[in-house]
């Protein structure tokens, strides 16, 4: 208990102490995680979408790699983009192993399939004739399209989360691509790791309480927005 | 306007879907300020049919739908159309918010929108339930939103595809004479889509048998509603009891309702000798299903299977037993003169 309760204070120490190392390390933290998460609902919204409403060969093809996907070890990603982006590899010229944005491209890898895979089910939800009926009532194409996103709001926003919680909670593919570099790519769960196999576990359990801590401030608005009662545009 | 009347309507419509032909109309034309019911039994391709015109069809459509007149853009039709699909399909949000969004879809700013859709929240009847959540309502008081909701818009054309089915007896009643009412005076082209005949005539002055795809007849409501032309739209319009001619010695098929069908109880009652259209046939008596108000009772004869309805609760007393010869008399027929 000793170890918790150590661990409890120094977390609260090091957020008030302004201690620029931690800061350095959370603020990366969220840059890397919410740029992917973000890239990963552009990327991810769409594809859903066109999986759940269009009609194509392989369509459900691509919704079982989609659903595969969602169990993607992070560990195959981060091995998969070391070897993209290592100096002999196919995207080794642009320089940009053991650097955030190759963090952002393996998290963004990780977070995308969880998004395509939980937006085509969110979308798939609603009744099949919701467009029809929408453009049937004067709505554009794109209107309409709106309209459905509003209309599964609730699952959409349950899939940015799981997105989100994703990539801020992964550690292998942070490692792998990143090399958990001391104010470079160092993130929180890198550091909790260095930390751990250090024995500094009240550091660790630090790291660990401000990672839940981001994870449930982040979670927490998008449940606000999730519940918040339905208005009509 | 090309001799064409305000209104909707399409020339050579065709829609193909796996290489197969679900649909194919000729001309139609639903003049402004009147309303088309389109009957047909299920898989006619009335829904097709109906997605067709408002440029709502995911298939492969071919030919001209046309708005007074002329051509129809998808943008002329989008402010022109509305349509009420079978499964009322309401959005997140109040019954009001839902009324309102045909106008909003329109531009009409929410306060504009609101000022333009209470008259009908009055007219059908929605005021109690303005504020409720959307998703709480029943099926009947869904299916009223959805058709508030389109009226609100003010359409030029109006397209029901079934609103009325999944409705319990008294609901869709109700509901049948408060579109009724809204819909007279008003310059608006609707087109029905439906099965039930008693929709068709309450709502709709004219009416187009459907069947495979093709329109078989078209008419006056009143007039294509009892008199079939063949052996498929006497089905459709009730007339289930075919009589050809080897059962009957005429020249054409004759084909009468079930209602107008009887089984001859009293030996002493024979056949009315003076109407053409009474005939009287022999079968043998297959089953009797007391309905309540009426008893069914099916006879098998040379030709095929006669289903006769008596009125009231026929005591078993007064029946033949099961497999009796029996004689049935037609009180009422229809000749099929396009006889299959």
């Amino acid at each position: 208990m000793d170890v918790l309760f150590d661990g409890l204070v120094g977390a609260i120490g090091l957020l008030l102490s302004g201690d620029h190392d931690s800061w350095s390390i959370i603020a990366l933290t969220l840059r890397v995680s919410l740029t992917a998460t973000t890239i990963a609902l552009l990327m991810g919204l769409p594809l859903g979408a066109i999986v759940a409403l269009a009609r194509f060969p392989g369509r459900r093809i691509v919704l079982a790699a989609a659903n595969t996907g969602m169990g993607l070890p992070p560990v195959v990603v981060g091995l998969f983009v070391t070897v993209l982006l290592w100096r002999s590899g196919p995207l080794g010229g642009l320089g940009l192993l053991y650097t955030p944005t190759a963090m952002i491209i393996a998290q963004a890898a990780i977070a995308t399939p969880i998004v395509v895979a939980l937006v085509a089910a969110a979308l798939q939800q609603v009744d099949p004739d919701f467009r029809v009926q929408m453009q049937a009532l004067g709505a554009t194409p794109i209107r309409a399209f709106a309209a459905l996103l509003g209309e599964a709001r609730l699952p959409l926003l349950a899939g940015a989360m799981a997105a989100f919680g994703a990539v801020v909670s992964e550690v292998g593919a942070a490692q792998m691509v990143g090399g958990n570099l001391a104010g470079q790519t160092r993130v929180l769960t890198t550091a909790a790791v260095l930390a751990t196999s250090q024995g500094q576990f009240s550091l660790s359990i630090a790291f660990g309480m401000i990672l839940l801590l981001i994870a449930f401030g982040v979670n927490l608005s998008l449940t606000l927005i999730q519940q918040r009662r339905t208005v009509m545009r | 306007m090309s001799g064409l009347s305000a209104g909707i309507g399409c020339r050579d419509l065709r829609v193909h879907a796996g290489g197969r032909e679900l649909l194919s109309v000729p001309e139609l034309h639903v003049a402004s300020g009147r309303t088309l019911a389109v009957l047909g039994p299920n898989g006619a391709g009335k829904s097709t049919l109906l997605r067709a015109l408002g440029l709502l069809s995911s298939h492969r459509v071919s030919g001209q739908i046309l708005l007074d007149g002329r051509p129809a853009t998808r943008s002329l039709m989008r402010n022109a159309i509305v349509a009420v699909l079978q499964r009322p399909i309401l959005r997140r949000g109040t019954v009001a918010d839902n009324v309102i969004s045909g106008l909003r879809f329109r531009g009409m700013s929410r306060r504009e929108a609101r000022i333009g859709a209470w008259p009908w929240i009055e007219a059908l009847g929605l005021e109690p339930l303005a504020g409720r959540d959307a998703r709480s309502l029943s099926i009947g008081e869904a299916q009223r939103v959805s058709i508030t909701r389109a009226l609100a818009v003010r359409p030029r054309v109006l397209l029901l595809d079934e609103p009325f089915s999944g409705l319990d007896s008294t609901t869709r009643a109700d509901l049948l004479a408060d579109l009724r009412a809204a819909l007279t005076g008003q310059p608006t082209a609707t087109i029905l889509v439906t099965h039930d005949r008693q929709e068709a005539l309450a709502l709709a002055e004219d009416t187009a048998l459907l069947i495979d795809g093709r329109i078989r007849q078209h008419g006056p409501t009143a007039e294509m509603l009892d008199h079939p032309s063949d052996a498929d739209t006497a089905r459709l319009l009730g007339y289930t009891n075919l009589l050809p001619p080897s059962l009957t010695g005429r020249m054409h098929t004759l084909v009468a309702r079930p209602e107008h069908t009887q089984l001859v109880l009293d030996a002493s009652d024979g056949p009315a000798d003076r109407t053409d259209d009474v005939r009287s046939v022999i079968g043998t008596l297959r089953r009797t299903v007391a309905l309540g108000i009426a008893t069914r009772v099916d006879v098998d004869t040379s030709t095929g299977p006669l289903t006769c309805l008596h009125p009231g609760d026929v005591l078993a007393t007064e029946l033949p037993p099961v497999g009796s010869d029996v004689r049935v008399r037609i009180r009422h027929a229809r000749s099929l003169i396009t006889a299959d």
